[in-house]
């Protein structure tokens, strides 16, 4: 068995080895660059395809447990109609860290092939460790995601109630704090919160 | 001149400012006033004024005002808490268009239906009453006057109207809100155990180990008890909470078991889980063998409409409705064994997991469970069976009488059980359980009352629908409403509650403290005292009976309903209204008048003015010169006392925080039916439902079947209404109150935002709320404390200017004559 | 002054007694709804929340305060109570929130606990926000802080 598929691998190598003998290497070069273009535009399209929102909520498990919560949050609708959807939040912007965080989503494809939260009791057993996951990273990259659209440096401070005020200027701006630490639980219901500092 | 009601409340409130501000305030050395002796209060306690829970207040009085409130810390049943509205019950008596004064709708300064309301004097407000009255009970006889009353009157108030009615103009017609309230509970104990309200008590919910709720959100509804609740969930790890309804609301914050199921679908899942302990083999056969007998209850009765109705026309057994017949316990189980988890998941919508987990904890013998419910059961047109079903399943497994084990009627009002239970001002019912249709139990009336056999008429009279019915027919024209806002409460008004009440042949005269939306449908208006400006008795859920003292005056002309109800009696002579051949049988009473032989009969005088604490004011005493509530309370109680509804002495009342009968030598009985624990239980017995002549309870094998109006193609979303925690009922207290308006102002239709989308509308719009029967416009709410699953809306019920129940459905229990305002089929559009 | 202020006093008890010999038609007697039974009135826009964070004096000291703040989303139940995140005893020095009272640490029995009370923990069973919503009715609810000044001024 082992003996056949070295054979088999041999002699593919021997083929990929082999000059070209038919086409150019112009053409080859050149044809080659196309193909890495169109593979390439291809597997980002695929990419982003797999970044919208109706691709999370695909899944049933997405649509009737997160989605269902989302809807009746500010960040879903709101006085200016300007909303998040999951990726805004969930997918990070910039390419090294997409492609970081599609690799940990082979996961999730693992967890919805073997239903791992396919059911509402599978999920709340869950929401701890899945809502940990999305709060450790948000505290390692300083709210990122958040801060793609709410910029501090553009808060004004007049404009928030006085709750609001107090806090940004002080603990958000001396980096004592970030986003993450005080908004838990602002687009999605909070799971069980014992122990987690602050609450 | 005129003026609307504003101008009045203006000028009322810009005399109260002038009196505050005309006053120079003090020059003192410090900021506070330091001296106790200034800033003592008078504290005395009081049942709140609200719900069925009955906590108990303490409430603070000063120069006549009522100045704050707070929970009574020596009560057992809230223990120092209150809700939001039991914190601000100091200010629902100063809203500023408190009624006044009786008011008359008048033209060029006659009686006219068509004229405007115009203060008059009660002298002349009786007047115009007694001498339509009289016309009309001589014109068609007793059963063209009536009156429609309220779980909200005192214990004297809801008695002297049964006296009034009943042995006084010979009427039957009498019927209190409470029958769109507990109707369903009361047919459900009576069929049961053969006698009413609860066996358990509050003290159940800290020894439950599951509790589980039947269509009841006690989160808003009845919030102390759910801190009781929450207190045991919380503090003990392996109590379960399951949460039953057909939308999610704030009870279900504490759900260990979340359940929502399709609207009429209870009656399947119920019967499920007595066929998952019988399948189990979890039944109680030790219990079962004793204490109880099984019957198969008739079906296809009918949905309360008017027999015109093509769905009365069809069903056939309307006339029949609540027969039974014996079955054994293998028929039953035989009975019950179509209900399988899987066809009932499929007909509820509740996954079937749930379905077994919520069957598992009445099944494990190691679970105390307490089952509460309220309008989600009783306003349902089979309310009486839900009741029926949810008792086979505590006495399947014998989980009932003993602490935790409970299956807990909750009330709606706070007299629901002590005045329109108690005392029996339904149609049908005389005090303690009797009724009017047993000649036994009327003899027996009569014989206490001290009026001569053949006053009280055997046939029952209209209940509360039948009433707006009759008066839109035109059969009942001469109409006294007391304490209720029927116009805002009742089903279906626009068909039947509106044209009833403007019906030119009737009279319909409307006693409250506040104007409401019924006030406005009346020709006369009464000005009433409310809470603590008069004495008062209220009965709550747990068969505890609390009284309170005359705390303050009541403002203007305002009177209680009971003064209003003994005053008017003195109108009348027993030649007036008693038919003559009694009267030649019983020449005694000739030329009496009906105060002599209602209130001056022997029993009601007995107990003179000095009886009355001088401590406190008692305007009805003082005015009509004994002490009435004590005259009152001690006659009603005779009725009770012996037969297993024994209240204590008046005086009692005064002293203690209430007291739950039945009270056998000055002992209160928490757990009825149980030895031990109720004297009334025969040693040697264990447990014993005396209310039955063999004691035994009765298990009823009552099938699942649909609710009268179901969606379809063009109404095609289901509605249910209700209340919310900051209003109490229709919302004439606590919408004048300024912190509970502002908490939640207007009504709302709460709606899932895919059903909100799939119209193509968005939180905020203005929408109409469309029925076979009427509409009302309002606002989508996909956002709050509400949240219905695709294909159901919920309104509440407590505004005045959008009257949800002109969209609602007249559709009632054929047994219990109750209402169901929880299902019927309406389409929702932009406006 | 005082004569002005007496003279309006007069006027206005003057006034009431009018008052009770007007009529007021049929769609103007329920102040909650001024309209006609079988008219159906618009209803107001939705109101927003009141967002000031300013406190609001309270009727007696045995009242609960009304939420001076949105409390949207915010979660209370089996998991988490998100009042606490800011009212505990043990949050309010980084959020200086109030502290819910000592009232809410006492179990049935008014015994202290070290941490909020399980039958308080449904805050909003007693507390509420409050809506941007224009009274119907104004309520002549009397403070006892005036009716002791006023007492103390006539004894002066």
């Amino acid at each position: 068995m082992l003996a056949k598929l070295l054979e088999q691998l041999k002699l593919v190598w021997k083929i990929l080895r082999r000059p070209s003998v038919h086409y150019s290497l112009g053409f080859l070069t050149i044809g080659g660059f196309i193909a890495g273009i169109i593979f390439w535009g291809g597997f980002n399209t695929a990419l982003e395809l797999t970044n919208r929102e109706e691709f999370c909520i695909g899944c049933h498990e997405m649509e009737n447990n997160v989605y269902q919560e989302l809807q009746t949050t500010i960040h879903f609708t709101n006085r200016s109609g300007v909303r998040a959807t999951c990726p805004d939040c969930h997918v990070p912007h910039n390419w090294t860290d997409k492609i970081a965080r599609k690799m940990q989503a082979s996961k999730e494809v693992w967890g919805k092939v073997f239903g791992t939260i396919n059911t509402r009791e599978k999920f709340e057993a869950k929401r701890r460790h899945l809502a940990e996951n999305e709060w450790n990273r948000l505290k390692a990259n300083d709210s990122l995601e958040c801060r793609n659209c709410h910029n501090f440096d553009y808060m004004d401070f007049t404009r928030q109630s006085k709750r609001a005020s107090q806090m940004h200027s002080t603990s958000l701006a001396s980096g004592e704090k970030t986003c993450i630490d005080c908004h838990k639980g602002i687009a999605h219901q909070l799971p069980d919160m014992a122990g987690v500092e602050g609450f | 001149m005129k003026m609307n009601r504003r101008d009045f409340m203006k000028a009322n409130a810009a005399m109260a400012a002038a009196s505050v501000a005309g006053l120079a305030l003090p020059t003192s050395a410090t900021n506070l006033i330091t001296s106790s002796e200034q800033t003592k209060l008078e504290w005395n306690k009081a049942p709140c004024r609200f719900c069925g829970t009955g906590c108990s207040v303490i409430v603070a009085t000063r120069d006549g005002k009522v100045v704050a409130t707070h929970g009574d810390a020596k009560s057992e049943v809230n223990r120092g808490l209150n809700c939001i509205k039991g914190y601000f019950l100091s200010k629902i008596m100063y809203g500023r268009d408190r009624l006044q004064t009786p008011m008359l709708r008048m033209t060029d300064g006659k009686y006219d239906k068509h004229g405007e309301f115009t203060p008059i004097s009660w002298e002349k407000a009786f007047d115009t009453m007694a001498e339509r009255w009289k016309a009309t009970i001589k014109a068609k006889g007793p059963t063209a006057v009536g009156m429609f009353g309220s779980g909200q009157w005192t214990v004297f108030e809801g008695y002297a109207a049964v006296k009034l009615m009943k042995a006084g103009f010979g009427s039957n017609n009498i019927d209190p809100n409470a029958r769109h309230c507990m109707a369903s509970a009361v047919g459900g104990f009576m069929r049961t155990f053969g006698i009413d309200e609860p066996m358990g008590c509050y003290d159940d919910m800290e020894a439950a180990d599951a509790f589980v709720l039947w269509g009841s959100n006690m989160a808003e509804m009845h919030p102390i008890l759910w801190t009781r609740v929450t207190d045991r969930r919380l503090s003990a790890q392996h109590v379960k909470v399951a949460v039953l309804s057909t939308f999610e609301h704030r009870s279900f914050d504490l759900a260990d078991l979340p359940i929502v199921f399709t609207p009429q679908t209870d009656l399947a899942i119920l019967n499920f889980i007595a066929n998952y302990i019988i399948q189990n083999d979890k039944v109680n056969k030790d219990f079962i063998s004793k204490h109880v007998n099984f019957r198969k209850g008739t079906t296809d009765i009918g949905y309360g409409l008017r027999p015109t109705h093509p769905l009365e026309m069809k069903a056939k057994n309307v006339a029949t409705a609540g027969d039974s017949t014996p079955i054994d316990f293998d028929e039953f189980a035989k009975f019950v064994a179509d209900y399988d988890v899987e066809s009932v998941s499929k007909l509820s919508g509740v996954p079937e997991h749930k379905l077994i987990e919520l069957a598992e904890l009445y099944a494990d013998p190691n679970r105390k469970v307490t089952s509460f419910w309220t309008m989600g059961f009783n306003q349902h047109t089979r309310g009486v069976w839900c009741n029926n079903l949810i008792y086979n399943i505590h006495l399947l497994v014998g989980k009932i009488s003993t602490p935790g084990n409970s299956p807990f009627s909750l009330t709606g009002q706070p007299s629901a059980c002590g005045t329109a239970r108690e005392v029996g001002t339904f149609s049908h019912r005389l005090p303690a359980d009797m009724v009017v249709t047993n000649p036994e139990h009327r003899k027996h009336a009569e014989h206490i009352w001290h009026i001569p056999s053949g006053i009280i008429p055997a046939k029952p009279g209209y209940h509360a629908v039948e009433q707006n019915r009759r008066l839109k027919d035109g059969d009942l024209n001469c109409y006294w409403v007391q304490v209720n806002n029927n116009m805002q409460a009742g089903p279906n008004i626009n068909e039947e509650g509106l044209p009833g009440y403007r019906n030119p042949e009737n009279f319909i005269v409307v006693s409250d403290a506040y104007p409401t939306v019924t006030t406005q449908a009346a020709d006369l208006i009464l000005p009433t005292a409310m809470w603590v400006e008069k004495e008062g008795a209220y009965g709550n859920a747990e068969r505890r009976t609390q009284f309170w003292h005359q705390m303050v005056k009541a403002p203007g002309e305002s009177k209680s309903d009971l003064w209003q109800l003994m005053e008017f009696s003195k109108r009348f002579t027993t030649d007036e209204v008693w038919p003559a051949d009694v009267l030649a049988a019983n020449p005694q009473f000739k030329g009496k008048t009906l105060f002599e032989v209602l209130y001056q009969n022997g029993n009601v005088e007995k107990f003179p003015l000095s009886d009355a604490d001088p401590k406190y004011l008692n305007d009805e005493a003082k005015h009509f010169g004994f002490y009435v509530q004590k005259g009152l309370f001690e006659e009603y109680a005779t009725f009770g006392r012996g037969h297993g509804h024994d209240l204590a002495d008046f005086d009692v009342y005064h002293k203690e925080h209430g007291l739950r009968w039945p009270v056998v030598n000055g002992k209160e009985t928490k757990w009825r039916f149980r030895e031990g624990s109720d004297p009334y239980v025969k040693p040697g017995k264990g447990f014993e439902f005396y209310g039955k002549p063999d004691g035994r309870a009765v298990i009823f094998a009552l099938p699942y079947e649909p609710a009268a109006e179901e969606p379809d193609e063009e109404y095609d979303i289901w509605l249910s209404t209700g209340r919310v925690l900051e209003h109490w009922h229709s919302g004439s207290m606590t919408q004048r109150v300024p912190e509970l308006y502002k908490a939640f102002p207007d009504a709302v239709c709460f709606m899932h935002p895919e059903d909100a989308k799939k119209r193509g509308l968005r939180r905020g719009d203005e929408i109409r709320v469309i029925s076979r029967r009427g509409e009302i416009k309002t606002r989508v709410e996909t956002r709050g404390r509400n949240k219905p699953p695709v294909g159901l809306v919920f309104v509440p019920w407590f505004d005045a200017s959008q009257l949800i129940n002109k969209v609602t459905l007249d559709a009632t229990d054929p047994l219990s004559k109750q209402t169901d305002f929880k299902k019927c089929a309406i389409k929702i559009v932009k406006a | 002054m005082k004569t002005g202020k007496l003279l309006s006093i007069i006027a206005l008890l003057g006034f009431s007694v009018s008052v009770l010999a007007t009529s007021v038609p049929e769609e103007k007697i329920d102040t909650l709804r001024l309209a006609p039974i079988n008219v159906e009135p618009t209803p107001p826009a939705m109101q927003a929340v009141i967002n000031t964070d300013v406190k609001q004096v309270r009727n007696y000291p045995m009242q609960p305060p009304v939420i001076p703040h949105k409390i949207d989303g915010y979660q209370v139940d089996l998991k988490v109570n998100k009042c606490m995140q800011c009212h505990a005893r043990t949050s309010t020095g980084h959020t200086q929130a109030p502290m819910v009272s000592v009232t809410h640490y006492m179990d049935r029995d008014n015994n202290f606990l070290a941490d909020l009370s399980p039958r308080r923990y449904f805050c909003t069973q007693c507390h509420a926000p409050q809506l941007d919503a224009k009274l119907l009715v104004e309520n002549d609810f009397v403070d006892i802080d005036h009716l002791i000044k006023a007492k103390a001024a006539v004894k002066h």
